[in-house]
């Protein structure tokens, strides 16, 4: 199917999924920063929002959990009280009910939990590449972003191999629910509201739902109560536990959000050496670089576009008044490229050091869980394809995700001649 | 007034600062490698852990109750350790010593 993509010329519609189909609409978010870095957004499909572009404005809110709020949404899309109880997760909550949540998971995506797990990585990064390279010519987002991070959830959270590529499909259908090539339920274009209250409104959603009450009933009659998905079962310090759904969405959300942004990273980071040779050769090199790569290829990609907060009540800012209950969206993707903040952000460079990127969200309670996991697993697979291989091209354009909130390469050929 | 990183594997950093910040924030301002602040003084990420010096500790105060729960989450936690974004810059604390823990 072609989608018609608009070149960027500065006035891209953020709320349009096609205006990020060429990748993020960077011309437009430059202007912004510069002209208008308190924009508000036109929606079509909803109540128009404001658009925070800038690097240090969005680490100032971010922490600002009182004004700016994760409890009535996180995406740009409205929701009803009714569909948000339905299909909220712990990213839709603030402190301190969230913190209750977030420490019960806390160690087991701690950096030095996720360190031992390094050896299992590497084991992992060897099977993928050596399939992969051996082809000589092929889709790098397949063949290897894709297949990592799906293996790894696996491991992490406890579920069996042969289930993994069905829940990455479903995953796939959830949060890249706006690209027709991912679900048959698109988004802005679905003619139902069947499924408003699953996750991501999305048919998967019911589906996940299914599998994961079968997996806790099946481990529970086994006696089994290692791994994440028990340890959110456990009660909180007062002695509350959270409902079903909050679990089932839970799940989805690990399911979603722990497999397509680690899979982009690499497959940012794959594309940054087609585009830069120099990189390979400084991969190669070792040492000191590997203390800092793997931040810049996740500055460089920022798979989460952005993330919406809503206004507890009005607020001043660059001359202009947020009220209570508008939507504000932060792009990450944006403040990663913001000329004021970082030393010429459009090129990659893997010394970049310190890199304050907020592609996980930082400077605020909502910091990506998984970071340590993610970064790990990026730096590994590009110390594990920088010994194998000679060099590394473009095989044909790449393609992104119809998507304003997952930026990403779903394709990407690339011809490698191998060490 | 006047706060010192010392480093691992020796080195230290010393910087005068701001009243009115956390000594993470007055960290990331100085690019004290290995303090780095992801959650912002959230009380969600525990990479702003220091070991604060013996001398300054009762200066400094003890850990809350939820940054106690995240101290148990860093590494190689010892009796000295806190958090740095929870303790704010004060006249009291000038030529405060604090140590970064190994990477």
């Amino acid at each position: 199917m072609t989608v018609w993509t608009p070149t960027d010329d500065g006035y891209a519609d953020l709320s349009s999924h096609d205006a990020f189909a060429n990748g993020a609409p960077h011309n437009t978010f430059a202007r912004l920063r510069r002209e208008d870095p308190l924009h508000w957004t036109e929606y079509e499909g909803g109540r128009n929002f404001w658009s925070v572009t800038r690097y240090e404005d969005i680490t100032v809110m971010n922490k600002n959990t009182e004004v700016f709020s994760s409890a009535r949404g996180i995406r740009m899309e409205d929701q009803s009280y009714e569909e948000y109880l339905a299909r909220r997760t712990f990213q839709e909550t603030d402190p301190p009910e969230h913190s209750k949540v977030r420490m019960k998971l806390l160690k087991a995506f701690s950096k030095t939990t996720m360190a031992q797990y390094e050896q299992d990585i590497r084991g992992l990064c060897a099977d993928i590449l050596d399939q992969a390279l051996a082809k000589g010519e092929f889709d790098a987002t397949k063949e290897i972003a894709r297949q990592l991070p799906m293996r790894m959830l696996g491991r992490v959270v406890g579920l069996p191999e042969e289930d993994l590529p069905w829940l990455v499909e479903k995953g796939d259908a959830l949060i890249a629910n706006t690209d027709p090539d991912f679900t048959s339920h698109v988004l802005d274009k679905m003619q139902t509201d069947e499924f408003r209250m699953m996750p991501f409104n999305s048919p998967a959603g019911a589906e996940l739902y299914v599998y994961a009450k079968e997996l806790m009933e099946e481990k529970a009659r086994r006696g089994d109560t290692s791994g994440v998905l028990n340890l959110i079962l456990e009660p909180a310090k007062d002695g509350s536990v959270i409902t079903e759904t909050e679990f089932r969405n839970f799940f989805c959300l690990l399911v979603a959000a722990g497999n397509d942004t680690t899979r982009y990273s690499i497959a940012a980071g794959i594309q940054a050496m087609c585009h830069q040779p120099e990189l390979l050769a400084q991969m190669q090199e070792g040492g000191a670089v590997w203390e800092t790569a793997a931040d810049e290829i996740i500055r460089w990609a920022t798979p989460a576009l952005y993330f919406r907060r809503t206004a507890t009540r009005d607020v001043e800012m660059h001359g202009k008044t947020i009220r209570e209950g508008d939507k504000v969206l932060y792009w990450f993707s944006s403040a990663n490229r913001d000329e004021g903040y970082f030393d010429d952000p459009f090129h990659v460079n893997l010394h970049r050091s310190p890199n304050r990127h907020l592609s996980f969200g930082q400077f605020g309670p909502h910091v990506c869980l998984g970071m340590w996991l993610a970064r790990l697993e990026v730096t590994v697979l590009f110390q594990e394809l920088a010994k194998r291989i000679k060099s590394i091209e473009a095989a044909g354009p790449h393609k992104f995700l119809r998507s304003n909130f997952v930026g990403g390469i779903k394709e990407l050929p690339v011809r490698v001649e191998a060490a | 007034m006047q706060v010192t990183w010392k480093l691992p594997g020796g080195g230290a950093v010393t910087a005068a600062v701001d009243y009115g910040q956390s000594l993470m924030e007055a960290a990331l301002a100085h690019d004290v490698p290995g303090v780095v602040g992801e959650c912002g003084g959230c009380l969600a990420c525990a990479t702003c852990h220091v070991y604060v010096d013996p001398e300054w500790a009762a200066k400094c105060g003890a850990a809350g109750e939820f940054e106690d729960a995240m101290l148990d989450l860093a590494e190689e936690r010892r009796e000295t350790s806190r958090l740095s974004c929870q303790i704010e810059v004060h006249p009291d604390l000038d030529g405060l010593v604090l140590e970064v823990p190994e990477a």
